[in-house]
């Protein structure tokens, strides 16, 4: 094949012509129909994870993630659980607020490894130009849309029941719990 | 002359420019988006529907740009050469015709006039390097007159043998006479010479190094903006139209060849469309070939020019005088032509780097270099 003649330029003019045909690779990107989606496991800014079996955030507030924070672009706050003594939740402490501003965040992911509780995820948001100098501070609320629609997106939520789940324990795990 | 015709020809000139340039924005537009594609790229996409006024809006923003002049320029040079350019690009458009009777002057001498006027755009080239006083452009304007002053040998021998096959230098007549065969059954070879040779006179790729941008930065063009510089480009894309629907006229039969059906205004409306379908297969054949290949270097440029297209294209062309002196079927001279195009690909093959790399610079590699040092460099000197 080689020491035929020509081959080479042929073969040029037969790889463009080969490309040419092909669907073009590029993505218009702000045309919503004609953008790349992300991948799952694309890392975008923070947000809090939602609990859809008892309908609260993981976030306990331990404040982990404010301490290890590089930027110190967060802050929490932690309050008693009221539904911790309704009897609904395991949990007997619960975020009251939450801020973090993703203007200083460097998407890290160090507040996520070091979460014992699944409860900080890096979300699919990527897109948050603001005109204000301090527009990209969210609160909990946000926080918690963010990281529900995240989840409902990939279709994962944490899932280790022993250390995860929000559900009230079993009086055979309430009884393991006072001997500890 | 009474007024009613220069009236006349003034219209039909005016007439002539605006098409034109219509057809440079359309072929700018269609060598974007198919480059693009090649590339696997969208192209424009923004202005209009699919881009389409994106020539549009790259001519408005470059007429509204400032036009530059070098402190050092020579100014009457540099203001000319667009214009010298332009002009016999422009020219050559006066003989053309795109359909039976559909031109501006039927010259006799049509062929020779096309030949003659397309040399002078090298002038303005060269005017260009020169006016704008830059090492660059200097040595693109002299690139430019080697390169054009080479190819114009075997350009002009491979449309020599087309004239000499229809004993007419008639563009019309020409056409008139493949209305049975075309001439690029008759001789391949010819119009192989003619399309390589044609590229090189336009300057396009493989053969755009007198504005090659790595190495001499956009050559005669560097210093150029705006309304100068789109003159230029203008001139750039007319002559690849005029390069397209010369090889369609000299070679493909025009709109004779193959014979459409019907007759009366039906039959030229469809010769029209085939004429326009055959010119528009070269240009893309023209922006495909640009898509594909690297430019050459300027040694490999000459070498392929002097020592291949030139000698081929002269004993074609005697071959050619030949088969028609002594009368033999044409079938004859498509075989012998058919054998030189397949000797002339064996040799670009067989001399593919190797010989002609003997000849040039030899690059030597800094671990080489070290090598050489580290010993005795007179002592261990092979040179």
């Amino acid at each position: 094949m080689m020491n035929v003649p020509f081959v080479g330029l042929i073969g040029g003019l037969l790889v463009t012509i080969k490309t040419t045909f092909r669907k073009p690779v590029t993505a218009e990107y702000p045309v919503q129909k004609k953008r790349l989606s992300l991948a799952d496991k694309y890392m975008g800014f923070p947000a809090l994870t939602w609990d859809f079996e008892v309908e609260e955030p993981y976030c306990t507030g331990c404040m982990v993630c404010v301490r290890q924070c590089p930027t110190q672009c967060m802050s929490a706050k932690m309050k008693d659980n009221s539904a911790f003594s309704d009897g609904k939740s395991s949990r007997r402490k619960i975020i009251e607020q939450f801020e973090i501003n993703l203007g200083r965040c460097i998407l890290c992911g160090i507040c996520v490894d070091v979460c014992n509780f699944d409860a900080i995820e890096m979300s699919h948001e990527h897109e948050l130009s603001k005109y204000e100098r301090n527009g990209n501070r969210v609160d909990l609320e946000q926080l918690i849309q963010m990281g529900s629609q995240y989840q409902r997106k990939v279709k994962w939520s944490p899932k280790q029941p022993e250390k995860n789940s929000g559900l009230p324990k079993t009086n055979k795990d309430k009884t393991k719990d006072v001997g500890n | 002359m009474s007024l009613m015709d220069v009236l006349k020809y003034f219209v039909i000139c005016i007439g002539l420019f605006v098409s034109l340039s219509f057809v440079v924005l359309v072929l700018i537009y269609a060598e974007r988006k198919s480059l693009a594609r090649i590339q696997q790229r969208l192209g424009p996409t923004r202005v209009g529907f699919k881009g389409i006024l994106q020539p549009v809006a790259d001519a408005l923003k470059l007429i509204s740009k400032e036009d530059v002049l070098p402190s050092w320029a020579d100014k009457g040079v540099y203001w000319v050469s667009p214009i010298v350019v332009f002009v016999p690009a422009f020219m050559v458009w006066a003989t053309i015709p795109i359909a039976k009777d559909v031109v501006v002057s039927n010259l006799d001498l049509g062929l020779f006039y096309i030949v003659a006027i397309s040399v002078l755009s090298v002038m303005g080239l060269v005017m260009a390097g020169w006016g704008s006083a830059n090492k660059w452009a200097m040595m693109g304007g002299l690139r430019a007159a080697g390169q054009l002053v080479s190819y114009e040998i075997p350009f002009i021998m491979s449309v020599l043998t087309i004239a000499i096959l229809a004993q007419s230098l008639n563009l019309g007549e020409i056409v008139y006479k493949q209305s049975v065969v075309s001439y690029v059954l008759i001789q391949p070879m010819a119009f192989f010479i003619f399309l390589t040779s044609g590229l090189a006179e336009l300057g396009r790729t493989p053969f755009d190094i007198h504005h090659a941008e790595s190495e001499v930065v956009g050559g005669p063009f560097v210093e150029y903006s705006g309304a100068h510089w789109s003159v230029f480009y203008l001139a750039e894309y007319l002559n690849t139209f005029t390069i397209a629907v010369l090889s369609v006229i000299l070679f493909l039969g025009g709109w004779m060849w193959p014979t459409m059906p019907f007759s009366g205004s039906l039959h030229t409306l469809l010769s029209v469309v085939l004429f326009v379908f055959k010119t528009s297969c070269i240009v893309w054949l023209i922006f495909w070939i640009r898509g594909t290949f690297p430019r050459i270097r300027i040694d490999q440029l000459m070498s392929f020019g002097w020592k291949l297209l030139i000698p081929m294209s002269f004993i074609n062309m005697m071959v050619t005088s030949a088969v028609l002196f002594y009368g033999l079927h044409l079938s004859v001279l498509s075989i012998i032509s058919v054998a030189f195009l397949v000797f002339t690909i064996w040799v670009i093959k067989k001399n593919s780097g190797s010989k002609i790399d003997r000849n040039t610079v030899r690059v030597i590699s800094a671990q080489e270099l070290r090598r050489a040092n580290t010993h005795d460099l007179i002592n261990t000197d092979t040179a």
